[in-house]
């Protein structure tokens, strides 16, 4: 009984397992005196440090002030991604077109757009949400494209055979066909809008779970900077699975 | 005059990377009647799915004519519905949603789409798994989807493109017999490829044997069994006979198939 328990879950049972050794691990060498608690703080001080932060509303508006920005920045993404990602997946001279700044996109680091977009949005959420959106845009625009370039060439003959229209395929046949691929450029796009608005909070901001760390870290307080560490990597795990549960959904018919 | 004629047709394809034509199928001529089963046979490279795909109005000719009820073939219309091998329904779609698309493809006014699906669901005897999607079905149910969404439009000819190409020999055999039943119906005009010679015999009124390089018609053969077909006649002598003479009109081809398959 149990062992089949195991077995059923034993991802979860192993994951869960190395994380706990890593937490005793870490009080571990700070009580053994092994390495100044000023650099990593501790776990059990982590923790009691969220529950005061919790309780004086600070964590609270630092997460909401950091899912503002993520949640604009992710549905421009999405929009924009989605729209282009179509569009160049129809149309070839459309993908033509846009394959440069793909290029671009994907060999030069986006974050060196930074300085540029405080030029032009100032500090704050404006060039935050630009650099998170720049973050997110890539996946989405190349899983969507992929998905309509590479629909399914039986399925349209089989629809062309039927007396299919062109926009009869389109709306019938590569659209329904490129939704779970879409789906998982959207979760791709998730991680990286996150990282996006964590990374830009970093270097200015008035709020948010980036600007937080920076703030701390400028003051040398490493349990107030592991507090928002943690929090960004519980946020970043719990919206990841909600699109790999959308993923799923929208996938049940592939074959498996 | 017969319902699809077919004169003196070529059909070329252009191979990548090169201006050389390649002749698929060359200078092909054939009458077809109305209501009669036609099956096409040939080893692979003959050029008889080329012939139906340009039956269909899927792929253009080079020269000559496929008239049907006396109108020039150029596109696909509702006159005609294709079966095609199994990969071709709508993978997110239902039973019903996929017998349900060609007649949305077609814009059908007649009667209710969703209502005239169900009916021909039940027809091919899947009325239990209307809401199942193909990945959850048999290949022989995934077949009978297949005819279900072709027959459901219903067309003057019925053309069929080895759709028991993927299913093993029992399968095949009983989708055989379940598809003559379904035809016995109305006898609608079919034009069917295969390369199994049993299945070419046990459906055809007649049997076209194909050639390739390039693909041509090698002779066509009167099959002279009662219908309804039953399973018993492909014990009997007439059906070996038929079945000898296939193989000696396929000849070369075969020999040359097995040879390539020993070797694989």
């Amino acid at each position: 009984m149990m062992t089949e328990l195991y077995r059923r879950h034993e991802a979860l049972v192993l994951g869960t397992l190395s994380l706990l050794t890593i937490g005793i691990l870490w009080q571990a060498v700070v009580s053994a005196g092994l390495i100044n608690p000023f650099f990593i703080s501790t776990p059990g001080a982590v923790f009691k440090e969220m529950g005061v932060q919790f309780a004086d509303g600070t964590l609270v508006e630092n997460i909401l002030a950091s899912l503002h920005s993520f949640v604009l920045a992710l549905a421009l993404a999405a929009g924009v991604g989605i729209g282009l990602g179509v569009l160049a997946g129809w149309f070839p001279d459309a993908e033509a077109a846009l394959e440069p700044f793909i290029w671009f996109k994907y060999s030069a680091p986006t974050i060196a757009f930074y300085p540029l977009f405080v030029a032009w949005l100032g500090y704050g959420t404006p060039t935050i949400v630009a650099i998170a959106f720049l973050f997110a845009l890539t996946p989405i625009y190349a899983n969507t494209l992929s998905g309509i370039k590479n629909v399914d060439r039986d399925l349209v003959r089989a629809a062309h055979s039927f007396g299919a229209r062109p926009l009869d395929i389109f709306l019938r046949v590569a659209l329904p066909g490129s939704v779970p691929i879409v789906v998982a450029g959207l979760r791709l796009g998730v991680g990286r809008a996150l990282t996006g608005v964590v990374v830009a909070e970093l270097f200015g901001a008035s709020a948010g779970l980036g600007y937080s760390i920076a703030y701390h870290a400028q003051l040398l307080q490493t349990t107030k900077m592991m507090v928002s560490i943690l929090v960004i990597i519980l946020l970043g795990v719990v919206l990841t699975q909600m699109l790999s549960w959308l993923e799923k959904k929208t996938d049940s018919w592939r074959v498996p | 005059m017969a319902q699809i004629e077919i004169r003196d047709l070529t059909i070329e394809y252009r191979k990548p990377n090169s201006d050389e034509p390649f002749v698929a199928v060359d200078r092909v001529s054939l009458d077809i009647a109305k209501g009669e089963f036609v099956t096409i046979v040939g080893s692979s490279g003959c050029g008889k799915s080329t012939l139906l795909l340009a039956a269909a109005g899927l792929v253009n000719s080079a020269s000559g004519s496929i008239t049907i009820n006396g109108k020039e073939v150029s596109d696909p219309g509702p006159d005609r519905a294709m079966v095609f091998q199994e990969a071709s329904l709508l993978p997110w779609r239902s039973v019903l949603g996929n017998v349900r698309f060609g007649l949305e493809m077609q814009r059908w006014k007649k009667d209710d789409p969703t209502e005239r699906a169900r009916r021909f669901i039940r027809m091919v005897g899947l009325g239990a798994f209307s809401d199942y999607h193909p990945h959850q079905l048999s290949g022989g149910m995934r077949q009978r989807v297949n005819i279900a969404r072709a027959l459901a439009v219903d067309p003057h000819v019925l053309l069929m493109d080895e759709p028991f190409g993927a299913l093993d020999a029992q399968t095949r055999e009983v989708m055989g017999d379940e598809l003559l039943k379904i035809w016995e119906r109305d006898r609608k005009t079919a034009l069917f490829v295969t390369h199994d010679i049993d299945e070419a015999v046990f459906l055809g009124d007649r049997v076209v044997v194909m050639g390739r390089d390039p693909g041509h018609i090698r002779e066509i053969i009167d099959i002279d069994l009662p219908r309804p077909r039953t399973a018993a006649m492909l014990d009997s002598d007439q059906f070996a006979a038929y079945r000898r003479r296939l193989r000696e009109g396929l000849g070369e081809d075969m020999a040359a198939m097995h040879m390539i398959t020993e070797a694989a």
